[in-house]
Formats: structure tokens, C-alpha cells, sequence
């Protein structure tokens, strides 16, 4: 039987470090994600005093403590949070750190520190998946040769280990500037250990970068941890995930091509997408679990969350329904 | 079990390549629009007669429209809105002489209606702005009455109610001029539609109003304000809607510590046993850099989160005294 819960993305909300820090805004998004039919929200790590949603020191300074959010997120009408992504790399003004890196092995007992730190919050506000940039982008780091991959598989074992003992899984997210494209992220799923890792199929970052998620999910659907929907409105085909800062020349920027943006609410108009035959896999596969709506750079975040919200009413909550009452 | 007729006055504005314009802009922006209406639970929807036209061409007419609107979730077209709320030497409901052309005016509407499942009610202002009808006289009152008189016996013939929404600009606004003016036309041809946002700027009570006039009342539209007009700004020429200097927004979505108590209403509401539709609307919700489509989904959370729970109480209170 299908288990299947809706969760929607709030990182859309803020296009940038000094954006949406205040605390009606945060109840205007909420809001509209529940009335749009999602019950968990997922939330993005951020750090420092503008990122009041970021990290669980910055919701107990806004909200009193971390159980103060989950008061706030009912007061939304939302059950709670479904997941929390994080890139170590991202440094942290709480615990005054810079970026740590999976590759360094003096740098994992920090990540698994910080991961822990994650996990607990998570489990208070309802998480059940924590998400994690598993390696740098591909044009950041030199090819990742067998030892690396073995160093980052330790790493994550280590990781999925410390949030497991707060019921949290941990899902390694492969995006489309990863180092993980061009070295395979199959080589580092299949060397860590599937109690404790599992993969995020992020459906707009696989087709952004060329690979089929309807591929990812026949050859690793029994280790799908987490799903993320959304569109994909270009195909970085020029590789140019390979030049260095990415970030902000290809995925911000849009490369070469200047991209105005590469991804969008799923069933946007022009997606390369097909979110029912991906509903139909995920549901054959016997996925249970969070499938997050997203639609990173979107320039008006409610109306996609409202499309998003139309399409899940619509269309994939319903076949999910069918399957659930073709099991009883 | 929750209100279920729920419709959304046709007001948005959203982004094209050409910047802000009404989803009618293209197709793929309409669809982008009633998509997201339909997401929030709206199942009626209320337009103005001067998109009739403009859907008509999209849509191979007005049913055309109408049939596109069912396939994406909605029961009807529930209302159709009319106004004249500029006078002008052709059209000003308090100039008797310009009756016969409003009256064609509107024969045109409802001619573009024909086909249609049901519109319920054609929603009128029934006056021109009060800086250009004043002074306002029982007389010119009477004279109005007549106009609507007319046009809701010619609306009753096409299925649908002439149901009047009073501005807080307009020539008939305080509440002693609504009584007089209801009392002048006929309980069976002219209705009273309730805009909570316009009689509180005008200082008039919704609550009480729709209390008193529960038989003639057809329909609300569900908006907040947070100002009452203190500073005469209903005179401000050629319009204080918009144009007022001391109040550059009247107009807000629910749930957004407005003046109007929207829990009360409901209860009120529901204890009278009206089961009409229950409108939303957003007027410029894109002031102050604003979206329709937040200010809207925002309304609706309050809808289903506050207003079903007053709904709610009371359904329990009647059924105990049963």
C-alpha cells in the first residue's frame, strides 16, 4: 500500500540573503501551501540572522524554540516538516565554521555533528529525511577517483548512522552541477550502506542535467529515500556543470546560453518532464515516503505552488488514491 | 458539512511579457489563472460584463467560456457584475432620461449570456459616483429605484436576480439612504448584494444590514478595509477609489486584521439559513507590490480554517436545538 505524503518547498520564497526574514511573510507562504493541498514543508539549511527557517538556533531565536515553530507551522495549518536539505559546504555563523567538505576525513565528525543537530530538530517538527549535497559541484573538485568516492562513502555512512537514531533517513540529493554527474552517482550509492543511505530522486535537476529519472528509478527505485518534484525547462547538454562556480555562472546565470531559468512548477508550460509516468514508477516501485513540490526560481512562488497544488489534485494524488485502493 | 459555494470575483492582475495585465491576456495565462483558483476550492465564478466579450473571443463565446471553466473543476458562472460608475450624459442611473439606453446596455449583457447553466445574479452599482449625482435627494432615490426596477424585472426574465452593490463612493452609501432606497424598488425584482469592505469604509454595519435585509440579500463579496472614510473621501472627484488622497488602499483579503469581524458574518450567515454563493474578492491586491495570487490563496486558508470553524459552531448549535 501507498504512502505517499505531499510536502512543498519554501525556498522559493527567497530569492536572496536579505529576503523573506519576516515573520508574516512566513505565514503568508505557509498558508498558501496548506491551502493548496500539501501537508509537510520542506525546509532549506540557511545560517545567520536572515535566515530565521534556516537552521534549528535560528528557529528557537525566532520562535522560542524548535517547538515553537511546529506550533507556528500548526497555527498554518501544516502537520509539520517533511525534510530538511543541507550542503555542508555552506558554512555556518552559529557554530563559526566554514564549509566542510565529505572528501576531508577530518572534516566528518563535524558533518556528522551537524547532521545530528539537523536530525533531532527534524524529528521534533515531524521530518522524517534529511537531504544532503553528498559532494561539491564538478567543476569545485578534481574527478572523484575511487578512493574519494570511497572517503565520501564513509562519510555518509557515518552520517546516515547519527540520523537514524533519531528516525531520520538520510538522502543523498544529486543536482545538476554535482561531481557525482560526471563520476556516477551510482559508484557512491552502491558503496554506502542501504540501511543507512538512501538517494533523492529530484526530478528537475536529473532531466537538467541529462539523465532520465524514469532510468534512476528502475535501476535504484528500492533506494529511494525522498522524491522531489519539478520541472525542468532545459537540458544543460553543453556540459557546462563543469566549469568552475558553477552556481552562479550556469545555474543562476544560465550559462552560455543564459538560460532565463531552468526550472520550473511541474507541468509548467515547455517542462521536459512527465510527472505521471514518473507518479506511475514511483508507485510501481512501491515508493512510501515524501514526494516535495518544487519550483526553484520561480518568480511568483504562490502561483506555482498553486499549479503545483492543482496538479496533485488533479492528476498524481489520485493515481496515488487508485493504487491505495486497489491494495485494500 | 462546510460551505461549499464558494465563487471568486474575477479581479487579477498577473505577469505577462508585457508586464501586469488581466489573465486574459493569452490562453496560457488564463489557464495558469483558473488552474489556481481551482487548486484553492473556488467552484463559482463572477465576472464583468465588459469581459464578456473578451472570453467570447477566446472561447467561441460565453459558453464556450464557461464549458472550459467546468473542465477545470468549476460549477458555473455564478454572477455577472454591470456598472455605470462614472455619469456620463448617456448612462447615469439618476438622470431618468438615460434609462432606456442602461436598459438596452444590459439587454446586451444578458444577451451574451444566453446558454449559460445558470448565472444567479447580475450585480449592479446602482449609482454613479456621489460628487456627480449630489445632492442626493429622496427624489433622486426614486428615480434610481425606477431604473432598477426596470432592469430586474427585464433580469428575472433571463433567470437572473438584479442584486444592488452599494460603493462607498457612490450616491447611495449611508444607511439611511439604502433604506430609502430599498424601500422604493420591489423586494421581488431588486435584491441586495452585501460588499463587507464598502459599507464598513462607509461606516454602515454588514452585519446589521444583512440582518435586516436577509430576504433581499443574493450575495457578498467577502473583502476586508482597514479604514473607515473619515475625511469625506467619497467626494474626492473623479474617483475616490483609487484617487483619494488620504487613503491610497482601501481594499485587503481576509485574514489580514481588517476592520470587518468575517466570523460573525458567517455565523450570522448560516443562522439565517441563507445557501446562496459566497464571493472573494481583491480589489488592486497588487498595491504595495501585492499578489493575487497569495492575497487570494491567503483568503482562502481563511475560508477553510476560520470561517469553517464559526460555520462549524453554529451548524452544532442548531442541530442541539433541534
Amino acid at each position: 500500500m501507498s504512502a505517499i505524503r505531499w510536502a512543498y518547498a519554501i525556498n522559493q520564497w527567497k530569492p536572496q540573503f536579505d529576503d523573506f526574514v519576516r515573520r508574516e511573510e512566513h505565514e503568508r507562504a505557509l498558508k498558501t501551501i496548506s491551502i493548496a493541498g500539501f501537508e509537510g514543508v520542506e525546509l532549506t539549511y540557511g545560517t545567520g540572522r536572515w535566515e530565521p527557517l534556516g537552521n534549528p538556533q535560528q528557529l528557537a531565536a525566532n520562535f522560542g524554540s524548535v517547538a515553537g515553530f511546529r506550533e507556528f507551522l500548526r497555527s498554518c495549518a501544516l502537520d509539520g516538516v517533511s525534510s530538511w536539505y543541507w550542503d555542508p559546504a555552506e558554512r555556518s555563523m552559529e557554530h563559526l565554521t566554514g564549509p566542510l567538505s565529505p572528501l576531508a576525513e577530518a572534516d566528518v565528525p563535524a558533518i556528522v555533528d551537524r547532521a545530528r543537530e539537523l536530525a533531532t530538530a527534524l524529528a521534533e517538527l515531524g521530518g522524517s529525511v534529511l537531504l544532503v549535497r553528498p559532494v561539491p559541484g564538478a567543476g569545485d573538485v578534481e574527478p572523484l577517483d575511487d578512493d574519494a568516492i570511497g572517503r565520501v562513502a564513509a562519510c555518509w555512512d557515518a552520517v546516515g548512522r547519527a540520523t537514524a537514531e533519531h528516525g531520520v533517513r538520510l538522502a543523498l540529493h544529486v543536482d545538476f552541477l554535482s561531481a557525482l554527474r560526471r563520476d556516477h552517482a551510482p559508484r557512491l550509492i552502491d558503496r554506502t550502506d542501504p540501511a543507512l543511505v538512501g538517494l533523492a530522486l529530484d526530478t528537475g535537476e536529473l532531466t537538467v542535467g541529462g539523465i532520465d529519472p524514469l532510468a534512476v528509478i528502475a535501476t535504484h527505485g528500492d533506494r529511494i529515500a525522498h522524491v522531489q518534484f519539478k520541472d525542468a525547462l532545459a537540458v544543460d547538454d553543453a556540459q557546462e556543470y563543469l566549469q568552475p562556480h558553477a552556481h552562479w555562472t550556469v545555474r543562476v546565470r544560465g550559462g552560455a546560453r543564459e538560460v532565463p531559468r531552468w526550472f520550473a512548477e511541474p507541468g509548467a508550460n515547455g517542462g521536459l518532464v512527465d510527472f505521471p509516468a514518473i507518479t506511475r514508477a514511483l508507485l510501481d516501485a512501491g515508493y512510501a515516503g515524501w514526494i516535495v513540490v518544487e519550483s526553484d526560481q520561480s518568480p511568483h512562488p504562490a502561483a506555482s505552488a498553486l499549479l503545483a497544488g492543482y496538479l496533485v489534485q488533479q492528476e498524481l494524488g489520485p493515481m496515488v488514491h487508485e493504487q491505495r485502493k486497489a491494495a485494500v | 458539512m462546510a460551505w461549499t459555494k464558494w465563487s471568486y470575483m474575477d479581479h487579477w492582475v498577473t505577469e505577462t511579457p508585457q508586464g501586469p495585465q488581466p489573465p486574459s491576456f493569452n490562453r496560457a495565462s488564463m489557464d495558469r489563472y483558473v488552474k489556481q483558483l481551482s487548486a484553492l476550492g473556488f467552484t463559482g465564478f463572477d465576472t464583468f460584463f465588459f469581459y464578456l466579450p473578451v472570453y467570447a473571443g477566446m472561447y467561441g463565446g460565453v459558453p464556450g467560456f464557461e464549458r472550459y471553466l467546468q473542465d477545470s473543476g468549476f460549477d458555473k458562472i455564478t454572477g455577472i457584475f454591470s456598472a455605470y460608475p462614472s455619469a456620463t450624459r448617456y448612462t447615469a442611473p439618476h438622470v431618468r432620461e438615460t434609462h432606456d439606453r442602461i436598459v438596452a446596455d444590459c439587454t446586451n449583457t444578458l444577451r451574451m449570456c444566453e446558454g449559460l447553466t445558470g448565472v444567479e445574479n447580475f450585480i449592479v452599482m446602482p449609482t454613479s459616483t456621489y460628487h456627480q449625482t449630489e445632492p442626493v435627494t429622496d427624489d433622486t432615490i426614486k428615480v434610481v429605484a425606477d431604473l432598477w426596477n426596470r432592469v430586474g424585472k427585464l433580469t428575472l426574465e433571463h433567470g437572473m436576480k438584479t442584486t444592488c452593490h452599494f460603493e462607498f463612493w457612490g450616491a447611495i452609501r449611508t444607511r439611511e439612504q439604502i433604506d430609502t432606497f430599498l424601500s422604493y424598488t420591489d423586494p421581488e425584482l431588486v435584491h441586495f448584494f452585501c460588499d463587507t469592505a464598502q459599507h464598513t469604509i462607509a461606516g454602515v454595519d454588514p452585519i446589521q444590514l444583512f440582518r435586516d435585509y436577509r430576504d433581499r440579500c443574493t450575495g457578498f463579496h467577502f473583502k476586508d478595509t482597514k479604514n473607515v472614510d473619515e475625511h469625506e473621501a467619497y467626494r474626492t472627484p473623479p474617483d475616490p477609489e483609487l484617487m483619494a488622497p488620504q487613503v491610497t488602499r482601501w481594499f485587503y483579503e481576509m485574514g489580514e486584521g481588517g476592520l470587518v469581524d468575517f466570523p460573525a458574518l458567517m455565523k450570522e450567515i448560516v443562522r439565517s439559513g441563507y445557501d446562496g454563493w459566497l464571493t472573494v474578492e481583491h480589489d488592486k491586491a497588487e498595491l504595495g507590490g501585492g499578489s493575487y495570487a497569495e492575497a487570494t490563496a491567503v483568503a482562502k486558508w481563511y475560508i477553510d480554517n476560520v470561517l469553517a470553524e464559526a460555520e462549524a459552531e453554529v451548524r452544532a448549535e442548531l442541530e442541539a436545538a433541534r
